[in-house]
C-alpha cells in the first residue's frame, strides 16, 4: 500500500470522535485484547458505569457473531487454519452517545437470515424484547442459527436507539453486512 | 469429595463449592470462549456434592458482566439448582446485580419466575463499580 492511502486511512479513524477500531481477522484471543483495551478506552471517553457496559457488552456479542457467522470474504484466507473471519469493528463518540458499529462478510443464505432477523428486532419495544430473550434461551440452540441470535438480542436490548443495518453486495457472491448499536 | 476451586480469569468468574459449609460463590465476570465446557464442569462438580445428599446450599452469584452465551449456561445451572432443590436440599441463590445494570437485573428476574422449589433473592450491590 502506498503511505498516501495509509495516510488517508489514519485520517479518516483519527478524529476527535473516534474511542476504537479494528480491522482485520477476528478470534477469540482478539476478541480479549481489543475488549481490554476498549475497556481502557472507555474509562476517559465514557459518561458513566451503564454506558461503559453496555458499549463492552455490544462490542463482546458484535465480535462473537463476526467469529460465528464472518466468512473470509474477498480476503486471502490462513491456509490451514479455522475458517477465518474477517471483520471491521469501530466505536466512535458523538455528542455524548457511543456508535458501535460492526461489519464482516457472510454469504448469500448468511444475508438473508440476518436481514430477517434485524427488520423483525427494529420493530420490538424494550419489553418485547426481554420476552424474546426469555423465550429464545428456553430454546436449544440448533446449528441453522448457530446461537439462536441471542446475541443480536442482547444487543438490540443494549442499544437506546433501535439497531441499524445494512448489506450490500461485494460483486463477488459475498455481502457486506454491516450493523450500528447506539448507548 | 473434596471442596471445589476454580480461579478467575479475565474472561472467567472466581468459582468455589465448600461441600461442608454447603456454598457456592460465583464472583466476577463470564465470557468464556467455551462457554458450555467452563460450565460443564461445574455442573459435574454439583452433580457430585448433590449426590451425597446435602441438606442445604447457599448460593452467591455476583456477575458484574456475563454475555449472552453465558446467560443460557446460567439458566442451566439455576435449573440444575432447582431440580436439587426439589428432591432434598434446602437451596438459597443470593444474585447481587450492581444498580446501573438494569439488563442484568431483568435477567436475574426471569430465571427466577421460572424456579420452582429454590429460594431465589435479588440483591443490589452497594456501588455501582465493576468488582
Amino acid at each position: 500500500m502506498e503511505f498516501e492511502r495509509f495516510f488517508k486511512f489514519s485520517q479518516l479513524l483519527l478524529r476527535g470522535e473516534f474511542v476504537l477500531s479494528y480491522s482485520g481477522y477476528v478470534s477469540e484471543d482478539i476478541l480479549e485484547a481489543v475488549g481490554d483495551t476498549l475497556r481502557q478506552r472507555l474509562e476517559t471517553h465514557a459518561r458513566d458505569g451503564r454506558q461503559v457496559r453496555n458499549v463492552f457488552s455490544i462490542f463482546v456479542e458484535l465480535m462473537q457473531n463476526i467469529i460465528r457467522y464472518g466468512v473470509d470474504g474477498p480476503q486471502p484466507g490462513l491456509r490451514g487454519a479455522e475458517k477465518p473471519s474477517f471483520g471491521i469493528v469501530m466505536v466512535s463518540e458523538n455528542d455524548g452517545k457511543m456508535d458501535v458499529i460492526a461489519g464482516n462478510f457472510v454469504n448469500h443464505e448468511e444475508a438473508d437470515m440476518l436481514k430477517g432477523k434485524m427488520t423483525f428486532l427494529q420493530t420490538q419495544t424494550p419489553d418485547a424484547l426481554r420476552e424474546l430473550y426469555r423465550e429464545r434461551l428456553r430454546d436449544m440452540p440448533d446449528n441453522t442459527s448457530k446461537g439462536a441470535s441471542l446475541g443480536l438480542i442482547e444487543i438490540a436490548r443494549r442499544s437506546t436507539l433501535p439497531l441499524s443495518y445494512e448489506i450490500t453486495p461485494t460483486g463477488d457472491g459475498h455481502y457486506f453486512f454491516m450493523i450500528k448499536a447506539t448507548v | 469429595m473434596t471442596q471445589f476451586t476454580q480461579a478467575a480469569t479475565s474472561r472467567t468468574p472466581y468459582i468455589h463449592l465448600n461441600d461442608v459449609a454447603g456454598t457456592l460463590e460465583i464472583t466476577g465476570e463470564s465470557y468464556p470462549e467455551d462457554v458450555r465446557r467452563f460450565y460443564a464442569t461445574l455442573s459435574e462438580q454439583l452433580a457430585v456434592f448433590f449426590a451425597s445428599k446435602p441438606t442445604q446450599l447457599l448460593v452467591t452469584i455476583h456477575l458484574s458482566y456475563f454475555n449472552s452465551g453465558s446467560a443460557r449456561a446460567l439458566m442451566e445451572l439455576l435449573d440444575q439448582l432447582d431440580e436439587a432443590a426439589a428432591r432434598n436440599t434446602d437451596i438459597s441463590i443470593n444474585w447481587y446485580c450492581d444498580p446501573d445494570d438494569d439488563i442484568t437485573r431483568e435477567f436475574a428476574e426471569d430465571i427466577a419466575m421460572d424456579i420452582q422449589t429454590a429460594k431465589v433473592n435479588i440483591l443490589e450491590t452497594d456501588d455501582g463499580k465493576d468488582g
